[in-house]
């Protein structure tokens, strides 16, 4: 998976690390503050509409970081200005706005929207007009088929093959690993490339996969499949689930008189789970959490400090920095090394600058030189522990005593 | 005058030509993708008003259409290999089917109207997007598009598209221009006011519904097959969520839903402002400003922004183009009694669950004759005129109309075959004015005329009733008395072989009592057979050649009036005392 890098590449990964790294570090004042006409950088988020409260978590990290880079130097020495507009959640409008950012507003560069359907729409007007575009969600890394588009979360090209198999490797570490699953999932796109890629994974490694059920997206009443899971009683329960699913699927269980010997949860709304009562060992992937060993990486204390604050001013229900967060500074990071490594802002030298480098990002070391623009994969699992989550998998990024806690 | 007639057209002609250039005016391509979506939202929001504006029957499953065309496309494309364009054809009539065999059993069912039939629609939706996301369809993986080539209508795919949807917005505002000034537009109009009138009236309201369904779901499904390609990334929840018939309804409603014209003023309007706050900072502001907008629109424009204007304008424009209406009353002689028989009623039955409302009723009025039609509340009257009408459908026996056996025909059909009737409480339709209400009345029940013949005729039958000065007038307009005029006039208007009068006198004052007994012998005196309602025994006598007694829904009494009226068990059931003469 992971390919080898040339000697000349080596060379760019070094110079790359080495320049995000300085950017994040070095203190701002000892930085000339950056001068003269902006360079506007557009994109859209989806302020209003269902998706409106993921986007909180990302407007807040992008004006973290936008503060945090004119902090420094600005792009090239100039200014940097977002020019950010609502997409309303609707992939039409993500589409009919990148136009407009582009062809009407002239920005210099662009960032990516929030999701799949917004992305895919956003990257068709990105190809037409050769932009740069990095984006942080979209889970289904081989529709991301444009040669300037970016990822700023380490997915990796195949994360339906790569991250089941870093929850069966915690699995497998357990005292007694799981011999029987149950594959649940959401009907949802990036849910149920996932969930089938864990079925076949599990399958290839002589986990028995008891039953494979899909359920609509949204769904609230898990009564019938929890009955189904309770009969199924296997020893790893895996769910590909989003939001509040999982806490409505683990209360039909409780119901049921039922608790799941190990569970894991795709895309949980993470606040709710930790706190729930059922929610306790419940596993789910993640890239980074506000906790040793990553609160030592470079930036890392500054931004979550920032974002709690923020976070809390706006009442966001969970205001510990997370993933999604990350993804978001993580965009950031990547195109201030883009354009700074290039030395440009012509789109064209930044995508082939980062082709050939590695960046330095909150969400560590990533590069972009594989299939769909992807690097190594980076997925973790975390666990709620006394009701917060910890790194538990891969160990060397659980925290100073944390381990696995099997059920 | 041919200038101030043809200058609409000229300003549209034009305005089709600029839109239809405007890709290759050099404009940045924001503006392609920009009008795309205004014209998307105006086809979707004007098919949306051809079934539910026009006709009443509000729906809130146009994304189920929609998502139907959508998928059709992307699956035909994406999956089957077939070029884009030739997918847009099935896209539009696999929605059309599936429109027509949901209203070939839902408008066939009375019950659902109203509400009823709008959560119906919404079920629809939820059906759909269940078999979409759970079969090979969709399966819950999405769809993406990026492979489907698309043709270079355009220098810009953006272009192309904009052309496209431009097409589809044109065509879809000449269909609902067409359908608004025609009969069938006219008859959905009638329907939206009153169904069961319009039927009785001559309208094919179930034909006309489905017809009306057809198109709009049509349409609907063809622009959903061109955005597959401008979404590129089709997903069931993305595509048959509410956003479409909350924004369809909203645009609509704004514009003005029985307009032609309004949904595509309020789609503008609404997508405009939806752009207008998309900035990070204005979000929020910009949800609450399209929203307060709406509200004040509901608020003091109910009918929607079109209509207010028109009606803003339309006094100085009537003054303009009004024409005379001074076709006197014909004085027609006074015909004799015919010997055959127009109507033949015979063994008429009519049963509602477990009660008897007629009882196997026989009668026959002659040609030119007019029969009273008497008895104690609750003893029949009404619901005969309802079965002569075709408003309910026979329990037993039947009835022949000048030879020919109508118990069997739907209403219209019998109003085809010259029965006309009005209501004791009069039912005009509340959103056409008194001239519109007569022509839709000869448009439908009358034989088939020349629009112009057609409104000549209405403004014969107005001045005949008196109504003349009051063309323009919607009932709401009218007192009692016009309004029971009105109910007479379009009933005339329809050349009956035979009218059925509901207690045409009901709640009028002696004077206009006797105004109304001078109208119905001028009207049985220019040939027409009337059978009449009324308990008004001074009218009953005056008027009636012959008076039919029922009680208990059997004919009791039948003959001429005075001796009728004397006959002691008729006193005792009905009267109770003897009229005196």
């Amino acid at each position: 998976m992971i390919e080898r890098l040339g000697a000349w590449r080596r060379r760019g990964v070094l110079a790359g690390l080495a320049a995000g790294a300085a950017s994040l570090a070095a203190p701002s004042i000892l930085r000339a503050a950056p001068s003269g006409k902006p360079v506007r950088v557009g994109g859209t988020l989806s302020l209003t509409g269902f998706l409106a409260q993921t986007a909180a978590v990302h407007k807040i990290a992008a004006d973290i970081m936008v503060e945090e880079i004119n902090g420094r130097n600005g792009f090239l020495g100039r200014p940097v200005e977002y020019v950010l507009l609502d997409d309303q959640s609707k992939p039409e409008m993500a589409r009919s706005l990148y136009e407009k950012l582009i062809t009407v507003d002239k920005v210099d560069l662009i960032q990516g929207p929030y999701a799949t359907a917004p992305i895919l729409a956003a990257m068709g007007v990105a190809q037409r007009y050769g932009k740069v575009m990095i984006q942080s969600s979209m889970g289904i890394p081989k529709l991301q088929t444009y040669d300037r588009a970016f990822p700023a979360t380490p997915f990796g090209p195949e994360p339906d093959k790569t991250y089941p198999n870093v929850i069966l490797d915690a699995m497998a570490s357990i005292p007694t690993p799981p011999k029987t699953m149950v594959v649940l999932t959401s009907k949802f796109p990036s849910a149920q490339f996932m969930a089938k890629g864990m079925q076949k994974e599990a399958e290839g490694r002589g986990v028995k996969v008891l039953l494979y059920l899909e359920y609509e997206s949204g769904n609230h009443d898990f009564g019938a499949i929890a009955a189904r899971v309770k009969e199924a009683n296997p020893d790893f329960l895996w769910v590909g689930s989003l939001g509040l699913e999982s806490n409505l699927l683990l209360e039909a269980l409780r119901k049921l008189d039922y608790v799941p010997k190990n569970h894991f949860h795709l895309y949980p709304a993470p606040g709710p789970l930790a706190l729930s009562p059922d929610g306790n060992r419940a596993l789910c992937s993640t890239f980074i959490e506000a906790d040793e060993p990553f609160m030592s990486r470079p930036g890392m204390k500054r931004i979550a400090a920032e974002y709690k604050e923020r976070a809390t001013k706006i009442n966001l229900p969970y205001t510990t920095l997370d993933a999604q967060a990350c993804g978001m500074v993580s965009e950031w990071q990547i195109l201030e090394a883009g354009v700074n490594g290039a030395d440009s802002l012509d789109d064209a030298k930044i995508a082939a600058w980062l082709k050939a480098h590695t960046v330095e990002t909150l969400l560590g070391k990533q590069r972009f030189n594989g299939p769909y623009n992807h690097g190594d994969a980076g997925q973790m699992i975390k666990q709620v522990q006394n009701k917060e989550w910890k790194v538990v998998w891969p160990k060397e990024f659980a925290a100073p005593g944390v381990k696995l806690l099997a059920s | 005058m041919n200038a101030a007639r043809d200058l609409p057209r000229l300003a549209a002609a034009l305005a089709i030509g600029a839109f239809a250039l405007l890709p290759t005016a050099g404009l940045p391509a924001f503006y392609d993708s920009f009008f795309y979506l205004v014209f998307f939202w105006v086809s979707l929001s004007t098919s949306w008003a051809l079934l539910s504006g026009f006709a009443g029957y509000f729906s809130l499953g146009h994304a189920a259409f929609f998502g139907v065309g959508l998928y059709t496309t992307a699956v035909l494309a994406a999956k089957f290999d077939v070029p884009f364009l030739l997918t847009l054809p099935a896209a539009a009539i696999l929605p059309a089917l599936l429109a027509v065999v949901i209203g070939a059993i839902v408008f066939r069912l009375r019950r659902l109207r109203g509400e009823l039939f709008a959560l119906l629609t919404l079920a629809v939706t939820f059906v759909i997007a269940t078999v979409v996301l759970n079969t090979p369809i969709d399966g819950g993986g999405g769809i993406f598009m990026s492979a489907v080539p698309l043709p270079s209508l355009m220098a810009t795919p953006t272009g192309t598209l904009y052309l496209l949807a431009f097409v589809i917005c044109v065509s879809t505002l000449a269909i609902a221009w067409k359908v608004s000034r025609s009969r069938l537009g006219m008859g959905l109009f009638a329907i939206h006011d009153d169904e069961d009138v319009a039927e009785a009236k001559g309208v094919p309201t179930f034909r006309y519904k489905l017809t009306a369904f057809a198109l709009s779901a049509g349409i609907a499904g063809i622009v959903g097959g061109v955005h597959a390609m401008f979404v590129g990334f089709i997903t069931v929840a993305g595509t048959f969520e509410l956003t479409v018939p909350l924004y369809v309804v909203l645009m609509s409603v704004l514009g003005g839903s029985r307009s032609w014209f309004g949904p595509a003023i309020g789609a503008t309007v609404i997508t405009t402002l939806l752009y207008s706050f998309s900035s990070g900072d204005q979000a929020m502001i910009g949800r609450a400003v399209v929203g307060f907008i709406l509200i004040a629109a509901i608020l003091w424009l109910p009918d929607g922004a079109v209509p207010a204007i028109a009606k803003w304008l339309k006094p100085r424009r009537a003054a303009s183009v009004r024409t005379g209406a001074d076709v006197a009353p014909a004085a027609t002689p006074a015909r004799s009694i015919g010997d055959r028989n127009m109507l033949e009623v015979r063994g008429v039955t009519k049963r509602f669950g477990g009660l008897l409302a007629l009882g196997g009723v026989d009668l026959d009025v002659r040609e030119g004759e007019i029969v009273g039609l008497v008895g104690p509340n609750g003893s029949g009257k009404t619901t005969l005129i309802n079965v002569i009408s075709g408003h309910y459908p026979l329990s037993g026996g039947t009835i022949a109309l000048d030879g020919v056996q109508i118990g069997a025909l739907p209403a219209h059909d019998i109003a085809h075959r010259g029965v006309a009737r009005t209501y004791q409480i009069p039912r005009p339709f509340a959103n056409m004015t008194a001239l519109e209400n007569v022509v839709a009345a000869a448009t439908f029940g009358g034989p088939v005329r020349k629009p112009a013949e057609i409104r000549d005729e209405a403004l014969h039958w107005m001045a005949f009733t008196g109504l003349s000065g009051k063309e323009d007038v919607l009932p709401a307009g009218l007192n009692l008395h016009e309004r029971k005029f009105l109910e007479l006039a379009r009933a005339l208007a329809a050349r009956p072989k035979l009218l059925l009068l509901d207690e045409v006198l009901s709640g009028l004052n002696p004077a206009e009592v006797d105004n109304a007994i001078r109208l119905v012998r001028a009207i049985r005196a220019q040939g027409a057979t009337i059978v009449f309602v009324e308990h008004l025994m001074r009218a009953v006598v005056e008027l009636s050649d012959r008076v039919a007694v029922l009680n208990e829904g059997k004919l009791f009494a039948l003959g001429a009036p005075r001796e009728v009226m004397r006959d002691p068990r008729v006193v005792s059931i009905y009267l109770g005392k003897a009229y005196a003469a």
